[in-house]
């Protein structure tokens, strides 16, 4: 026992690692899901200057790696704008910024899936914009985007891994210290693999339930 | 009244209807014939708003659909029934019936329900009320598109070629109960290729050829010798439908 190899007591840390991870994901899925929503409001109605904007924003931030925009707001920021930002707000900043572009991408695509139609149906029955939006086109929306959405949320999960290079202390982090601790990689990132790995199973499967809710209306049952 | 006066629609340098002039009282059903891409879709899609007029002005009950605010209330007196059913797909039949009166006629929920479930079995849909959309046959669904349609009381009834989705079981589902919504004097702008049908429920008849009005007579003279068949377009469109 040079360093010390593996304990029981490393799984506390595990756990502890794993927690800051489920944390850091499910805080930038929540806000990017209310950014990338509102971004795909603005497209719905078509406000000008603002529109294109987001389309910007999120097309340059969906065909950049979140690595190089994670060390462009962790070193970028305090250098152009003096601002220090401490490695879990850059997590949070860059990733609610990577996820909420890809959430657009499937909310406007889900949008442009509901019929002209069923919009046309709202609109001659004196449904405003907004309730048309809300009552008619959200809903058929969110069943469509709810498979792509679930696809989304497990890898963002394993993309919070990239925090841990920054030096927030993430489940990945964690790995990173017991393995220089025990020098016993493979039993180290299997633990950690497996951890990542049932995160994402429970993801997809509560995702899965959900899906089927939104669904009970269509006979299309999936293949 | 519905009235349309010298409008004129154009897509892409067509002219889909050409100073189309027509109006519509209180209590009449206006059958609308004419072959397809004769313009008919086009002139009930102006008249609820769906289509930007490029010339001439509609008004239902003196409301003007080219003005957004007065489209709202001119919207509130006519409801449509598209050839497509154009239901919502993630609501059983009861909630689409609901939606307008309470969203946009701020009905209460609990009025609008009863008022929905009384409406669907008047269609003879009673047992399928809590059915999605998907779970009906054709002829259901257009039955619920017809009674969506009564949901928010309108005073004009705009249909869109109701029956040309249907094999003719279901389309003879559908028109018995046109025809007795026709004998209870609810007013009609009927979009059609029912010929016959029409020839029974309708009070006038409006021919349309290339964006044109042709003819627009009370329909026994429509189909007399020396009226509507003296035009050779219409005689000529009536024998093509009857060998159909």
């Amino acid at each position: 026992m040079q360093y010390g190899s593996f304990t029981w007591y490393d799984l506390v840390l595990l756990g502890q690692g794993l927690s800051v991870s489920v944390l850091v994901f499910l805080a930038t899925s929540a806000i990017g899901l209310v950014l990338g929503i509102a971004w795909a409001t603005v497209r719905f109605y078509r406000i000008p200057v603002l529109m294109q904007l987001v389309t910007l924003v999120a097309e340059t931030l969906k065909n950049s790696p979140v690595l190089v925009q994670l060390f462009l707001v962790f070193f970028g920021l305090p250098v152009l704008a003096q601002i220090n930002v401490t490695p879990v707000q850059a997590a949070v900043i860059t990733l609610s910024g990577n996820t909420a572009a890809f959430i657009y991408v499937i909310a406007v695509s889900a949008i442009e899936s509901v019929g002209r139609d069923q919009i046309e149906a709202a609109r001659v029955f004196g449904l405003s914009r907004w309730q048309t939006l809300r009552r008619v086109v959200s809903p058929q929306a969110t069943a469509f985007a709810i498979g792509p959405l679930i696809g989304l949320a497990v890898n963002q999960l394993q993309v919070t891994s990239l925090v841990s290079v920054i030096g927030v202390v993430d489940l990945t982090k964690i790995g990173n210290i017991l393995n220089l601790r025990t020098l016993e990689p493979f039993i180290v990132w299997t633990a950690v693999g497996v951890l990542y790995y049932l995160c994402a199973k429970l993801i997809a499967r509560l995702g899965g339930k959900l899906e089927a809710r939104l669904r009970v209306h269509s006979d299309w049952k999936g293949l | 009244m519905i009235k349309i006066e010298g409008v004129r629609k154009v897509f892409n340098g067509v002219t889909v209807l050409d100073h189309i002039d027509l109006k519509v009282e209180k209590g009449e059903v206006v059958s609308i014939l004419g072959s397809s891409g004769s313009g008919k879709s086009t002139l009930l899609r102006c008249i609820n708003g769906l289509e930007k007029l490029d010339g001439g002005s509609i008004s239902v009950d003196g409301f003007d659909v080219a003005r957004p605010k007065e489209l709202a209330e001119a919207r509130k007196r006519s409801a449509t029934v598209f050839q497509l059913f154009n239901l919502y797909p993630h609501m059983t039949a009861v909630q689409n019936l609901m939606l307008a009166p309470v969203e946009v006629l701020k009905v209460p929920k609990a009025k609008a329900e009863a008022d929905a479930r009384a409406l669907l079995a008047s269609v003879g849909l009673s047992e399928r009320a809590d059915a999605y959309p998907a779970q009906l046959s054709g002829g259901q669904r257009q039955r619920v598109g017809i009674a969506r349609a009564l949901a928010v009381n309108p005073s004009y009834l705009l249909l869109d070629e109701v029956t040309s989705a249907l094999d003719p079981e279901m389309t003879a589902e559908v028109l018995r109960i046109l025809a007795r919504l026709a004998d209870e004097g609810t007013t009609m702008v009927f979009v059609t290729h029912e010929v016959e049908f029409a020839r029974t429920i309708s009070s006038r008849v409006v021919f349309l050829e290339k964006g044109r009005l042709l003819v627009d007579l009370p329909t026994t003279e429509f189909f007399a010798d020396d009226g509507g068949l003296a035009n050779p377009r219409v005689r000529q469109f009536l024998s093509n439908m009857s060998k159909g």
